[in-house]
């Protein structure tokens, strides 16, 4: 997993959250530092929750330079806002789910086992 | 003929009233005119010394509408005929008849164009009308025509000679009886209505007795009569008392009398002034000539300073407001009716001054037992007759229990060599209430435009409030899932713990900024940072900034000084600044998105908070009216936010314009004192200040 967060406190509570069901994670404070990340235009992550907004490079813009390096990742987006409307501008780019902040443990494993096409196992027994 | 001016009653029933009255007076007194003038006459010109029927023409045709003149024309040319002819031949009474109509038409038009109406001797500027016109110019055609019917008739060579006795014995005629004559028959004519007083009667009375009895002891007793003018100085002293007392009518009525009595001194026991010499009747006219003049001055002058007089008390006694004249030590000597009025119905000793009473020491004595409008008014009373200060406004409400009414109160300096004070109190509850409701509306206003503001932030604020509470959440959780575990992992989730005390006290924290924003609180004045002031302004907009990809820049001096104000207003002002300044640059491309804010301390004075923006810049001739109400460069804005913003600036005694920059884009400037200074007061809610005494 990948997370890209610009505020410290968020990006902390979703690795733990992550780590909880034994998920690798790595966290980026921007896209910039995630593109920097990029190992010969290849991710480190299967999946990629990014927040819609960002100061200096929103969720948007951060999806079209990967799209425009021909890097394809599932994304989960994350934001305040109305998660439809939000989505609507995500269309035709590898957006799995949008997410509502602040965001459900369940709704986030949901949406992370669609982007990964896998089943997290929930190491605590059933969810 | 309207020109003539004089006003006449418009009943025809009561017109021919006063006609009947005119003529019964006029009949008398031009027969016995015409009959004195007969006997006083010079020897050989034909002329009168003192011609009455000149005085008695004029006068009727001044008062009298002009349809009535012929009456008058025609009584007096038969009273003419009657008394000379036959003993003079028909054509020089005939002509001398013309003269004498001529002049006295001549005198009544003139002294009324003149003088615009009835002349009413007060002031003197009527008094020179009333001599050019029945003094001078009106006797000089009786005396042309009259002084060639002389020479007509043979009986003189010189035409000067007789010109000259005809001019000044009907100058002294106009100048002696015709101000009289005017008011008996203004009277006939029911053009002067007054109501006489007793006293005034009883005084008249008293005068004309002092006056016959000073005229009989000098005529009458063995004082010498080596020249008769010399022993009528004696009668001075009643003239001007008629003059001073009675205008110019009641001098003219005792200048008459002291007239006929002059001649009867001179011709004593002589039917005609066939004995007279030319220079012992001139000298008498030239006496009573300049006697007149001084006395009808006088008069004119007197009624002129009456006049004054009369109209400043009325001046004062119509105002609403109570006005009250203090001498230099203080003392009212002067109250008008509203003052009165309001000290009868008063129970405060302060209200209750009066005419006479020693004001300044009413004030001491009210200061002394403690009573704060009694100090404030001893104050500024003291200030302004000493000359400390040109005046002194004081507001207070009514120290009367169960009054619930605003007085101001001015004290200004009496402009005059001997000092003093005027005093204008007037109730300004009405106005006073219209304050505090409009500072309440204010209030309002500003509320509304800060919630405004607000809203405008809302969806950056909800990102901003959701970061810490998507945090919470995701911890709580993974927290959850540790202490689930078997064996729980206390250590980790203690940890976790930690860090959601931390988030929820971040978000707290803003909960509690936005609340006081919203907050209708009453001001408070605190010291503030200007620079946290700022950061914390930047702070509140940084999401919004973010959302519309403007890139902050900020320039603040850490050590600029502090200021002293209200946290909550300012910052909506500067959060209002701000979001003009993003608005401006919406149409403007991504890299030149830049916003600056800056604090500076240009002096030692005050501080200078700048937003900057890199957008469109304002239309020149809308720079100084974009603070007014309602003018705005939006499309989908009120006008409303500037406008209460400057109201707050200059309110905490700053600020604050706006100017284009050069490189493009607009900075509004907005400069504020500091706290330093002791004259900064926020001029407010004024019921925060104590009720009692407001300066």
């Amino acid at each position: 997993m990948a997370i890209v967060d610009d505020d410290a406190g968020v990006r902390v509570g979703l690795r733990r959250l992550c780590e909880v069901f034994d998920l690798g994670v790595s966290v980026y404070a921007s896209g910039h530092e995630f593109l920097a990340s990029l190992d010969h235009g290849r991710p480190h992550a299967d999946c990629l929750l990014i927040d819609a907004h960002m100061p200096t490079m929103t969720g948007v813009e951060l999806q079209h330079d990967l799209l425009s390096r021909g890097v394809q990742i599932p994304t989960i987006v994350f934001t305040g806002d109305d998660p439809d409307a939000v989505s609507a501008h995500h269309t035709g780019l590898s957006v799995v789910a949008c997410l509502r902040k602040p965001v459900e443990s369940d709704d986030l494993i949901a949406a992370i086992e669609r982007a990964v096409g896998a089943v997290v196992s929930d190491p605590d027994g059933p969810r | 003929m309207q020109f003539l001016g004089a006003r006449h009653p418009p009943e025809t029933v009561q017109g021919s009233r006063h006609l009947a009255a005119s003529l019964l007076l006029f009949v008398p007194l031009v027969f016995a005119g015409n009959e004195i003038g007969s006997i006083l006459r010079y020897p050989d010109v034909g002329s009168a010394v003192l011609f009455v029927p000149y005085a008695v023409l004029t006068a009727a045709l001044v008062v009298s509408r002009p349809r009535d003149w012929v009456w008058y024309i025609l009584i007096d040319s038969i009273a003419h005929f009657v008394t000379h002819w036959p003993q003079w031949p028909m054509s020089w009474v005939l002509l001398a008849t013309v003269a004498n109509v001529a002049r006295a038409l001549a005198a009544a038009v003139l002294v009324a164009r003149l003088c615009d109406g009835i002349p009413r001797f007060v002031g003197v500027r009527t008094l020179w009308c009333f001599v050019v016109g029945a003094v001078i110019v009106a006797p000089s055609i009786g005396a042309s025509i009259g002084a060639a019917n002389v020479v007509l008739h043979g009986a003189s060579d010189d035409y000067w000679r007789p010109w000259r006795a005809w001019f000044t014995s009907n100058a002294l005629t106009a100048f002696t009886m015709l101000p009289a004559c005017m008011a008996l028959f203004s009277y006939t004519a029911g053009l002067n209505r007054v109501r006489v007083e007793r006293r005034r009667l009883v005084e008249g009375v008293l005068m004309t007795a002092a006056l016959c009895a000073t005229l009989a002891f000098i005529l009458l007793g063995s004082i010498e009569r080596t020249n008769p003018a010399v022993t009528l100085f004696a009668a001075l002293p009643i003239l001007f008392w008629s003059a001073l007392r009675f205008g110019a009518a009641g001098a003219s009525g005792a200048l008459t009398v002291i007239t006929f009595a002059a001649i009867w001194s001179v011709d004593r026991g002589e039917t005609s002034a066939a004995g007279l010499s030319d220079g012992k009747i001139l000298g008498l006219q030239f006496f009573m000539f300049f006697t007149a003049v001084s006395v009808l001055c006088l008069a004119a002058i007197a009624a002129g300073r009456e006049a004054v007089v009369q109209l400043h008390r009325a001046l004062l006694a119509s105002l609403h407001d109570h006005v009250a004249l203090l001498d230099a030590r203080g003392v009212m000597f002067e109250a008008n009716a509203s003052w009165r009025r309001f000290a009868e119905s008063s129970a405060a000793p302060l209200h209750r001054a009066r005419t006479g009473d020693d004001y300044l020491a009413a004030c001491r004595s009210s200061a002394e037992r403690g009573d704060v409008m009694g100090t404030a008014l001893f104050d500024g009373v003291t200030k302004v007759l000493s000359g400390a200060e040109q005046h002194v406004e004081i507001e207070y409400d009514d120290p009367e229990p169960g009054r619930h009414e605003t007085y101001a109160i001015r004290i200004e300096s009496l402009e005059r060599p001997d000092g003093g004070a005027v005093l204008t109190r007037a109730n300004v509850t009405a106005r006073r209430q219209a304050q505090l409701e409009i500072e309440r509306h204010r209030r309002e206003l500003s509320h509304l435009a800060r919630v405004n503001v607000l809203g405008q932030l809302s969806g950056a604020l909800a990102h901003d409030l959701n970061q810490p509470l998507t945090a919470i959440l995701s911890n709580a959780q993974a927290a959850h899932k540790w202490l689930l575990r078997d064996p729980p992992n206390t250590e980790y989730a203690t940890e976790i713990l930690q860090d959601i005390i931390d988030d929820d006290r971040r978000a707290a924290a803003m909960i509690h900024r936005l609340r006081s924003l919203l907050k209708r609180g009453d001001l408070r004045v605190e010291r503030i940072d200007a620079a946290d002031l700022m950061s914390e302004a930047l702070d509140l907009s940084r999401s919004e900034l973010q959302a519309r990809n403007i890139e902050p820049m900020t320039s603040i001096n850490p050590a600029a000084p502090a200021l002293l104000g209200d946290k909550v207003q300012l910052q909506q002002v500067l959060l209002n600044l701000i979001l003009n300044a993003c608005d401006a640059m919406n149409d403007v491309e991504e890299p030149r998105r830049r916003l600056e804010l800056s604090v500076a301390s240009d002096d030692l004075r005050t501080v200078r908070l700048s937003v900057r923006d890199w957008g469109v810049g304002l239309p020149t001739d809308l720079i100084e009216r974009l603070f007014e109400p309602f003018v705005t460069t939006k499309s989908d804005g009120l006008g409303l936010g500037l406008s209460i913003s400057r109201t707050i600036i200059a309110a905490h005694g700053g600020r604050l314009w706006a100017e284009n920059n050069p490189g493009g884009g607009a900075t509004i400037h907005c400069v504020l004192p500091v706290a330093e200074q002791p004259e900064v007061a926020i001029a407010e809610p004024t019921s925060t200040l104590p009720d009692a005494v407001r300066h």
